[in-house]
C-alpha cells in the first residue's frame, strides 16, 4: 500500500521556484534601502509645505492658453517626425538583431548598439542634439529619432523572432525569391504587431517630447521651463500641464483601442 | 487514355524514407501521370506528408531518386498541411502569392498586375469565399483558410500538384466542390494531383489510381487504379 505523501519527505527547497524567490531578494533589497527615507533630518511641516504650494497651482491661467496649444502642436510634430523615422531607421537595424534572419556575429553587434542607445536618456540624447544643430524643434526630431532606435530596434527584432517563419519557406517551394518570400510571407505576419509598437512610441514620444524643451529641443518643455523659472507662474504651468495631460490621455486612449482591434483581428476565429 | 506511351511528369524511383530510426516507406517506385488524379493514402502518422515533402523537394529521401521532368519555372503547386498562409496578409494577396514566380521582386513590390488580382478574385470565386477577399486570412474560419490555400496552388498554374490533405476541413459539399477543380485541373489542363486524402468516398469519386503506405512494414506499398463500380 502506498504511503501518503508527506510533506517532510520533500526537501525544503523544492518549494523555491523564480517568483518567490525573487520576491525575497527584493524585499530584502527594500529592507537594505531603508537609509534612503531617511530624509533632511531638519523639522520640516511637510503638509503645510505640500499645500502652500500646490495652492499655487490653481486656478490654472487660461489665458496662456492659445501660445501653449500652438506649442503642443510643436510637440507632437516633433514626436510624430521623430517617431516616422525612428520606424525606417529600426526596421533595417531590427533585420539584424532577429536571430532568424541575421548572423549571430550581427546580432550580438546590433543588439549591443541597440542596448548602447537605450542607455542614454531621451534629455541626454535632447543635450547632445541641442549642441549639435541648436536650440529647436530640429533638435528635438534627432534626439527622439535616436531614443526611439533603442526601444522599437528591440521591439521589432523580438516580433520578427516570434513570427512563423514557415510561411516564408512555403512561399520559397513555390518558387517566389527570397525577397518576395520575405515580402509576402514574413512581413504580413509582423506588420500588425510593428505597427501595434509603433504607435505605443508614438504615444511615449509626446510625453518625452514635452520634456526635453527643458534643455531647448523645442516643444512644449521650454514653457514649462519657462514658467518654473520665474516667479509666481505656478498657475501657468499648471495650464501647460493640463495641456500635456490632455493629449497624453487621447493618444493613450486612442493608440490602446487600435491596439486592441489589431490583436482581435490577428487572433481571428482562430483564437 | 493511352497511359502508356506519355511522359510521366514525375516518377519516384527505389524510394525510402527512415526518421527517427523508423523506415516509412521503402522501395517506393511510381510516377505521376498527366492528366491524372493519383490519391495517397494511408493510416495517420505513416509517412504520407514525408512522402509529400519529399516530392516537393523539401525534404530529402534516404534513399532512391527522384526525377522531375517538367521545366523548373513552372514549378510545384503545393497546398500544406498547416495551410501555411500569411495571417496578417488578406485572402486576395495570400491567393496571388501562387503568381510569385512568374515576376521579380521590383515588380511585385507595390502590387500585382491587372489581370492576376482578377484571375485570383475569379479562382476565389470558384471556391466560394470571393466575398472574403479583403479580410486577413487570420480573420476567416479554418475552412476558408483551407480554401485560400488551394486558391494560391490553383492560381499557381503548376506543372503539377501535391495536396496534403487538402480538404481535410470542408464539408461534404464543399470538399467535393474543391477536389472536382482539382480533377478539372489535372483532365483538362494536364496538371496531375497527388494528393493525400483519408475519405475513402472521395478516393473513389476523383482519384485514378490509389498509392496506399502501410502502417505495419515501410515495403508494403501498394499502387492500385480506382475502381468506379462503386458508385
Amino acid at each position: 500500500m502506498p504511503s501518503d505523501p508527506r510533506e517532510d519527505l520533500v526537501p525544503w527547497y523544492n518549494r523555491l521556484n523564480v517568483v518567490n524567490l525573487t520576491f525575497l531578494v527584493f524585499l530584502l533589497a527594500v529592507f537594505l534601502s531603508l537609509p534612503a527615507m531617511e530624509g533632511s533630518g531638519r523639522e520640516l511641516n511637510y503638509w503645510e509645505n505640500i499645500t502652500r504650494f500646490g495652492s499655487k497651482f490653481f486656478p490654472p491661467d487660461l489665458s496662456i492658453l492659445e501660445r501653449t496649444l500652438a506649442s503642443l502642436w510643436e510637440t507632437f510634430q516633433i514626436a510624430a517626425c521623430s517617431t516616422f523615422f525612428a520606424i525606417g531607421l529600426s526596421l533595417l537595424i531590427s533585420l539584424g538583431a532577429a536571430q532568424n534572419l541575421a548572423p549571430k556575429w550581427l546580432v550580438i553587434m546590433t543588439r549591443m548598439l541597440l542596448n548602447m542607445i537605450r542607455t542614454i536618456p531621451s534629455l541626454l540624447w535632447a543635450l547632445l542634439a541641442v549642441v549639435i544643430v541648436g536650440s529647436n524643434s530640429l533638435a528635438g526630431v534627432i534626439a527622439l529619432t535616436f531614443y526611439s532606435i533603442g526601444y522599437l530596434g528591440k521591439f521589432y527584432s523580438e516580433a520578427f523572432e516570434a513570427a512563423d517563419v514557415r510561411v516564408r519557406s512555403a512561399l520559397r517551394d513555390m518558387g517566389a525569391s527570397r525577397m518576395q518570400a520575405f515580402q509576402y510571407g514574413l512581413w504580413p505576419n509582423v506588420k500588425p504587431l510593428i505597427w501595434s509598437h509603433s504607435l505605443w512610441m508614438l504615444e511615449y514620444n509626446v510625453r518625452s517630447a514635452s520634456i526635453i524643451g527643458y534643455v531647448g529641443a523645442g516643444g512644449i518643455g521650454l514653457h514649462l521651463k519657462l514658467y518654473a523659472d520665474s516667479p509666481n507662474s505656478w498657475d501657468k504651468f499648471s495650464t501647460v500641464l493640463l495641456c500635456i495631460l490632455f493629449i497624453v490621455t487621447l493618444l493613450d486612449f486612442l493608440g490602446e483601442r487600435i491596439r486592441k482591434r489589431i490583436k482581435q483581428r490577428l487572433a481571428g476565429q482562430n483564437a | 487514355m493511352t497511359r502508356d506511351n506519355v511522359l510521366p511528369l514525375l516518377t519516384a524511383r527505389g524510394l525510402g524514407l527512415r526518421l527517427d530510426g523508423r523506415w516509412l516507406f521503402r522501395n517506393l517506385d511510381f510516377s505521376l501521370l498527366p492528366h491524372e488524379f493519383l490519391a495517397l493514402t494511408g493510416p495517420s502518422g505513416v509517412g504520407k506528408s514525408s512522402l509529400l515533402s519529399c516530392l516537393a523537394g523539401t525534404r530529402e529521401p534516404t534513399e532512391g531518386e527522384i526525377v522531375r521532368n517538367f521545366p523548373t519555372d513552372k514549378g510545384i503547386g503545393i497546398v500544406f498541411q498547416d495551410l501555411l498562409l500569411a495571417d496578417g496578409a488578406s485572402v486576395l494577396t495570400n491567393t496571388l502569392c501562387g503568381r510569385l514566380n512568374r515576376y521579380g521582386f521590383a515588380r511585385t513590390l507595390w502590387g500585382f498586375p491587372e489581370q492576376d488580382r482578377t484571375d485570383a478574385f475569379n479562382t476565389l470565386q470558384e471556391l466560394g469565399i470571393a466575398e472574403l477577399a479583403h479580410k486577413w486570412a487570420a480573420e476567416t474560419s479554418r475552412g476558408e483558410q483551407q480554401r485560400v490555400a488551394i486558391a494560391r496552388a490553383l492560381l499557381q498554374e503548376p506543372a503539377l500538384f501535391l495536396a496534403d490533405e487538402p480538404v481535410a476541413s470542408l464539408d461534404f459539399a464543399r470538399a467535393d466542390a474543391a477536389l472536382n477543380i482539382f480533377q478539372r485541373e489535372a483532365r483538362e489542363h494536364g496538371r496531375p494531383v497527388f494528393a493525400a486524402l483519408h475519405d475513402p468516398r472521395q478516393v473513389g469519386q476523383f482519384a485514378d489510381r490509389e498509392l496506399k503506405l502501410s502502417a505495419n512494414c515501410p515495403e508494403d506499398w501498394t499502387l492500385q487504379s480506382v475502381s468506379r463500380h462503386a458508385l
